[in-house]
């Protein structure tokens, strides 16, 4: 690699983050001279002790790991389903006019406005809210999974049955991979839904988890822990999407979008 | 035709692999109220290099499609080898004007598509046939790193690897510009020739019709209307006088006010011109009243159309709508 390429690629990997860095910087200054209260914003050094108090003691881990799992599950359950419904309603005619309609008629009510029913129907424990999360991600993995199906090239699907494809066979190797790329966009959508509704329903009640740390410390006017806790909130949601984004480089490799350079 | 001969004296496998003998009577296609094809007629000898040319719209794309197996017949008889003609087959196999490559399969598995067997003999089997389309280094690739010429080669090469005896080819070439058509014509002539099966060619264009065929047939509002054997030696040149004589007498036979039916034209007066982008409406009065057409704005330059000129309107007998209703309400 020359020289002139290595400082335009360095300078290209700096340069959007001068900006956010400097925002710090301005910040925690700021917070020193005393321009900003620490009860209206904490300075960002004591971010960071709170989230290596928390970590040490182990604390911290433990609220993750239990709103990971959370999350996970609503996903495997809300995602599973609006897989299988949406591939079942997207191949079968009959399962369409049997099911989507009623479908789409729930779709349109926003999972959030349910809190109060849920809460009346599992109480406030973890069932409301896996009920809640699986709710909100199954439709948009439901309406991505159907609309792909829908949306595979008709000429594809032809040129597969004149080279004797039928059944199993076509469906693995025509109609599947056609519709994985907007399946794979409704899982994306689903996982960042997911942390709003993890949020959401953390916040109504919980004993343990992210959300639970943070209402916890709001009470003790911990600002810093409960800014803690909103950036572990935005590092998972970055961290979901990455792995989404892993997934489509891997199933869509052959997508001209994707390829290599 | 000698390949003909060659396969006779050969084993009867050979023979056997040799193409497929069709025999079209009466052939009737509708579609809901629309007849596509009325009553048509083909005899097509074994190993014999037919092309159809016609307008678009005339039936051409549909009979090939009847003969793929890709559409049901309406009325009459498709025969391959004296036996009945049902669905799909193993031994035809079609290639369409685009190349249908399922873009998430690499090259090699596109070709492999719907094989069975020994995957390491599979393999062996695709690089040999990529080899023959020219394409052996580009087995690994993604169809959407290929051009639209190598993607039909896949295409072809996929045909091939089932060694079928008729090939059906839905104007394959006609995406590509015209040096790699030049390139993929004398490829199918090539192919055609070592592989001696039946081809059946529907294309637009008359030179590609006049370069490849054994015969050119044309098709008119769903009948064959003309059918010539063309008598050049191969391989054929575009300069050559005989080629250009017969490209010329096809290409007007196609061209001719006669040669359409009577009923979908009729005399008129333009009484306005809307223009519009990309579509302009001219409408024009007729006998039947004001009939609308829609041109692009690249014909309206090159037509000489101006208010209260006398033109004559031609329609596709199967775009055309029947109303009862009062045109007046």
């Amino acid at each position: 690699m020359s020289k002139q390429k290595f400082q335009s690629r360095f300078s290209t990997a700096v340069r959007p983050w001068i900006v956010p860095i400097a925002i710090l910087v301005f910040w925690q200054i700021s917070a020193q001279v005393g321009w900003l209260s620490s009860r209206v914003l904490p300075e960002p050094l004591a971010v960071l002790e709170a989230a290596v108090r928390l970590a040490v003691s182990g604390e911290l881990w433990r609220h993750v790991w239990v709103s990971a799992l959370r999350a996970m599950a609503g996903f495997v359950v809300g995602g599973g389903l609006g897989l299988i419904l949406g591939l079942l309603t997207g191949s079968f005619r009959k399962a369409e006019i049997a099911l989507d309609t009623s479908l789409q008629m729930i779709r349109n009510i926003p999972p959030l406005a349910l809190i109060p029913l849920v809460i009346l129907w599992f109480g406030i424990d973890e069932t409301a809210k896996l009920f809640l999360i699986s709710f909100g991600v199954f439709f948009t993995v439901y309406i991505n999974t159907f609309h792909g199906i829908r949306s595979v090239d008709p000429a594809l699907i032809e040129m597969g049955r004149s080279y004797g494809l039928q059944g199993w066979a076509l469906y693995r190797e025509v109609i599947l991979p056609g519709a994985l790329s907007s399946i794979l966009v409704g899982v994306r959508y689903a996982l960042g839904f997911m942390w709003v509704l993890l949020i959401v329903a953390e916040t109504i009640s919980a004993d343990a988890g992210i959300g639970y740390m943070t209402m916890n410390a709001r009470e003790f006017l911990q600002t810093d822990v409960v800014l803690l806790g909103i950036l572990l909130y935005a590092l998972l949601g970055k961290l979901a999407d990455v792995a989404a984004r892993a997934l489509e480089r891997h199933w869509l490799k052959w997508n001209t979008a994707y390829l290599a350079p | 035709m000698t390949t003909i001969n060659i396969d006779e004296s050969l084993s009867p496998q050979a023979v056997a692999s040799r193409g497929i003998d069709i025999r079209v009577r009466s052939l009737v296609k509708r579609f809901g109220e629309r007849e596509v094809l009325h009553g048509l007629e083909i005899d097509i000898q074994p190993g014999e290099f037919v092309s159809i040319v016609g307008r678009s719209g005339c039936g051409k794309s549909t009979l090939l499609r009847l003969l793929a197996g890709l559409e049901t017949i309406t009325q009459g008889t498709i025969e391959f080898d004296g036996q009945p003609h049902g669905g799909n087959r193993g031994d035809a196999r079609i290639m369409f004007q685009d190349a249908r490559l399922l873009p998430w399969r690499t090259v090699i598995e596109n070709v492999a598509l719907s094989l069975e067997g020994d995957r390491r003999e599979i393999r062996a089997a695709v690089q040999e046939v990529l080899a023959q389309v020219g394409l052996a280094d580009r087995a690994d690739d993604w169809p959407g790193k290929l051009s639209g010429g190598q993607r039909q080669r896949v295409a072809l090469a996929r045909a091939l690897i089932h060694r079928p005896r008729l090939l059906l080819l839905d104007e394959p070439l006609g995406a590509l510009d015209a040096l790699t058509r030049l390139e993929m014509q004398r490829l199918i002539e090539r192919i055609w020739q070592q592989h001696a099966f039946t081809a059946i060619l529907v294309t637009h264009d008359v030179a590609e019709a006049a370069m490849l065929g054994d015969r050119i047939l044309l098709v008119e509002d769903g009948m064959i209307t003309f059918d010539e054997p063309v008598r050049l030696p191969r391989s054929r040149e575009h300069g050559q006088p005989e080629f250009a004589a017969l490209e010329s007498r096809v290409l007007k036979r196609l061209m001719s006010t006669g040669s359409l039916n009577t009923r979908n034209q009729t005399r008129g007066r333009i009484v306005s011109i809307l223009v519009g982008r990309p579509l302009t409406e001219v409408r024009i009065e007729t006998v039947f009243g004001i009939i609308s057409a829609t041109v692009s704005s690249r014909s309206l330059s090159e037509l000489p159309l101006e208010l209260g000129a006398e033109v004559l309107a031609y329609f596709k007998s199967n775009e055309v709508i029947l109303a009862t209703e009062d045109v007046n309400s």
